[in-house]
């Protein structure tokens, strides 16, 4: 019925394998980068090599209608072993990677399929039909910063942008690695969902593939193991893609008196937030009017952003009531919080905010290819939907940390938690 | 009962009566006959032949825009209610996000007369704004209207859901709040900078004081980047009072003494306090208008249903073309008064005479349109009707 259901029961032919332990040896994670000179050495011989070899294959596939099989081998050997050195890179694996790309041969690794028949049509756009694809892995799989300029005036250039995802998670992971010998499984799994959309896109591009690439995290790391389920999550018809296409079309309009709402609320949430924090630390545990109303905030931001972002279909109320929109927030009650957590709440809560900004890119590239494909179809892809939810789910748990709802740190793993009663966003039925 | 209602809508009707004759009122002596003067006695024929055939076009636009909006709103009357399925926002919510639909679709039908018109400025040389420039580069203002129509939408709504069939009876006061609060706000959204010229703020000074009005600030505001219409307003209430002059007007293209009679009629204003008058005006036809409004709708529920919301849409519009007679003409009265006022501080009718025949080439305004025309679209007296006003000011001195 859904293409992302039929995702599910077709795997996507370039399937991540994730056999990583977590752990990590402090030594050649301080070195990381150092000690990646000669793959990026190696890796940049390649590509060069790779560049004719991609040309060679578009020509002989689109005569033939299947990439010759040598050429076919080459290509599929250049993407496994960049899958590699991005693990390796992004700290989503531990050890050294072999030169060759072979298979089975590093704990991160992907199944790439044989030479196949493709369509010549698909095979002659390859280049504009992957520009999407390339958009959103640039936000998941780039390194750092993606900058954008703006214009020029008066010899001042501005720019803006977001840092990509595996990046940030590396970022992270490393200072983690060095104080615990142990990559955090939240942003291993977020490193590893990066890293496998890079293989399917690079192998879509030099035509390993035809399949296009599979952005649903949940399909990606499905054999990863998933995490405990957090406080603070989403819930909802998982399967409502359905998108109205006027409300599509202006979305950003009609947004606006949310914005405003939102920043007007935002005011007298930080204050809240504020005489929260005072509570919380004398008390150990939350007061119930106070945390009542951030939690309505919370839930109020997530609706607000579902909408903007078109992760859900229904103009949301203004009151962040729960249970009444399609994709609502699960939030716990006002429980006992640790002091010491409490009393750094802000400064615990700065690796979270990184990554939530991070995320947050991605779900701007994700609304903006969400809104061509809703304009044109009626219906939000399942890929690109579930990505928005992991953005969202993220975001709203770095919120409920930051306000003191739960002192439950933000999971950023793309996976949502294991609890098989609930109905959770990104599960399948 | 009946009686009663009867009684009360009779007391109610003559308090608006009696409300409209006090705003009414007109500075401009009442036995002042404005001669009938010919047209071609003060602008050549070429002269003539392009303002009636820049006007026939532009009215064409509006007409057709004003047909198409209306046409527009009675399509989405009929079936915008679909729309509040995609909505999870409760009745208040569910009915903003119908009225932001309905001005999302009145806007898409009149771009293409919009884009028209902007291409029959531009090609008179009365606008320099590129098509890029009109169709993205005010954002800012499209989602200001935005905010403010499902803020509008909200009062009524919950008013109506509040009060029921009574809502208009508190909304039209609220909605006469909102105006006297953007009428103080309004000049401080403006960007402008202080008048350069320094013998023109020094006439106005003179002229403030001739006309009783204390100190106002004259400022400049910068469109020559979109028009190059000379124009001028007074804006503010209060302490956010000033004349604004588009530098339009002060780049050399009209001389001093022409330039005085300009300040002179804003200054008109100031004395004549015709920014709380037309608050006044607002007032007496809100009252009405929501009324009628709340009447039209009661089939579907009353304003606080959201069905009920593209309906008032359609009635709102279709009652301001309906009222814009009556509404021109209280404009047309207030900007006589202004003219007399300054016709009276200056004592100067040739400058006068020689800024509304200007006013001709460099506006390409008809100086006397057709009576649809001269009904629906002149907010002002036409160029004859003032240029004649001149006359008999000059006729009463002598």
């Amino acid at each position: 019925m859904l293409s992302g259901m039929e995702a599910h029961r077709d795997p996507h032919p370039v399937r991540l394998l994730v056999r990583d332990d977590l752990h990590r040896r402090r030594l050649t994670v301080f070195f990381r980068l150092v000690l990646a000179i000669p793959h990026i050495l190696w890796v940049l011989l390649w590509t060069f090599l790779v560049v004719f070899a991609a040309v060679a294959t578009y020509l002989a596939a689109l005569v033939r209608g299947r990439p010759p099989a040598p050429l076919h081998v080459f290509l599929s050997a250049y993407v496994r072993y960049l899958t590699h050195l991005n693990a390796y890179l992004w700290l989503v694996a531990d050890p050294y990677p072999g030169f060759s790309g072979a298979g089975d041969e590093y704990p991160v690794d992907v199944e790439l399929p044989g030479p196949a028949a493709q369509s010549r049509w698909a095979i002659l756009f390859r280049l504009p039909l992957a520009i999407p694809s390339l958009l959103l892995a640039t936000a998941l799989g780039g390194g750092g910063q993606v900058r954008f300029f703006t214009g020029s005036t008066s010899r001042t250039t501005f720019s803006g942008g977001g840092g990509a995802l595996a990046g940030t998670a590396a970022v992270l992971g490393w200072f983690a690695s060095l104080a615990r010998g142990a990559m955090p499984k939240g942003l291993r799994d977020a490193g590893a969902y990066s890293v496998g959309y890079t293989a399917q896109v690079l192998a879509y591009l030099l035509l390993v593939t035809d399949r296009y690439p599979d952005s649903d995290p949940t399909a990606m790391l499905e054999e990863v193991e998933r995490p405990p389920v957090h406080p603070v999550h989403l819930v909802g018809d998982a399967h409502d893609l359905r998108r109205s296409r006027v409300t599509v079309l202006l979305r950003l309009p009609l947004s606006l008196p949310h914005l405003v709402w939102l920043a007007l609320w935002s005011v007298v949430a930080v204050l809240a937030s504020i005489a929260n924090w005072l509570v919380t630390l004398v008390r150990g545990r939350p007061a119930e009017p106070l945390h009542r109303f951030l939690s309505r905030f919370v839930r109020y931001q997530l609706h607000v952003s579902a909408f903007l972002y078109l992760a859900a279909n229904s103009f949301p109320g203004f009151a962040g009531v729960e249970g009444v929109y399609p994709l609502d927030l699960a939030l716990p009650g006002p429980e006992r919080q640790s002091r010491p957590r409490t009393g750094f709440r802000l400064l615990l809560a700065v690796p979270a905010l990184i990554v939530s900004g991070a995320l947050g890119w991605g779900l701007f590239v994700t609304a903006v290819l969400t809104w061509f494909v809703a304009l044109a179809r009626g219906r939000a892809p399942w890929g690109l939907r579930n990505v928005a939810g992991y953005a969202l789910r993220y975001s709203a748990q770095t919120s409920a940390y930051v306000l003191l709802l739960t002192d439950a740190y933000p999971h950023a793993s793309p996976l949502e938690g294991a609890e098989p009663s609930q109905l959770s966003f990104d599960e399948l039925e | 009962m009946s009686a009663r209602r009867g009684a009360a809508a009779l007391t109610a009707a003559a308090g608006w009566a009696v409300a409209a004759w006090l705003l009414w009122r007109t500075s401009v002596p009442s036995s002042v006959r404005l001669p009938r003067l010919d047209p071609h006695a003060f602008f050549g024929p070429a002269q003539l032949r392009a303002a009636a055939s820049f006007s026939r076009v532009s009215g064409a636009l509006w007409w057709g825009g004003t047909a198409t909006e209306l046409a527009a709103l009675a399509v989405f009357a009929r079936f915008g209610g679909r729309c509040a399925r995609e909505s999870a926002a409760g009745p208040v919510g569910t009915g903003m996000l119908l009225g932001m639909l309905g001005f999302a679709l009145v806007w898409a039908v009149e771009l293409p007369f919009g884009v028209a018109g902007l291409w029959w400025q531009r090609r008179h040389g009365i606008a320099h704004t590129g098509y890029l420039s009109y169709l993205f580069g005010d954002w800012a203002a499209l989602g200001g209207e935005f905010v403010f129509l499902s803020f509008a939408l909200a009062i009524v709504m919950g008013l109506a859901r509040r009060l029921g069939r009574w809502w208009w009876a508190a909304a039209a006061p609220a909605f006469t709040a909102l105006v006297v609060l953007f009428a103080f706000v309004g000049p401080y959204l403006l960007s402008t900078h202080r008048l350069g010229d320094a013998s023109l703020a020094a006439a106005a000074r003179r002229l403030e004081g001739r006309q009783g009005v204390g100190p106002v600030p004259v400022v400049v505001e910068r469109v020559h980047d979109a028009t190059s219409l000379p124009n001028a307003e007074t804006s503010g209430l209060g302490p956010s009072r000033r004349i604004v002059l588009w530098d339009t007007l002060v780049d050399g293209r009209f001389g001093e003494r022409e330039l005085e009679v300009v300040v002179a009629h804003e200054i008109g204003h100031l004395a004549h306090e015709d920014i709380w008058r037309q608050v006044g005006w607002f007032a007496l036809f809100a009252f009405p208008g929501t009324l009628l409004i709340g009447l039209a709708t009661r089939r579907r529920g009353g304003m606080g249903e959201p069905a009920a919301v593209p309906l008032s849409l359609l009635v709102l519009v279709a009652l301001q073309l309906a009222a814009l007679p009556a509404q021109n003409a209280i404009s047309r009265r207030i900007e006589a008064a202004a003219d007399w006022s300054a016709l009276d501080a200056t004592r100067d009718p040739a400058a006068a005479t020689t800024l509304f025949r200007r006013f001709v080439p460099t506006t390409l305004d008809e100086p006397s349109p057709g009576l649809l025309d001269y009904v629906f679209r002149e907010s002002h007296p036409t160029i004859m009707q003032r240029l004649a006003m001149v006359r008999a000011w000059r006729s009463r001195r002598r």
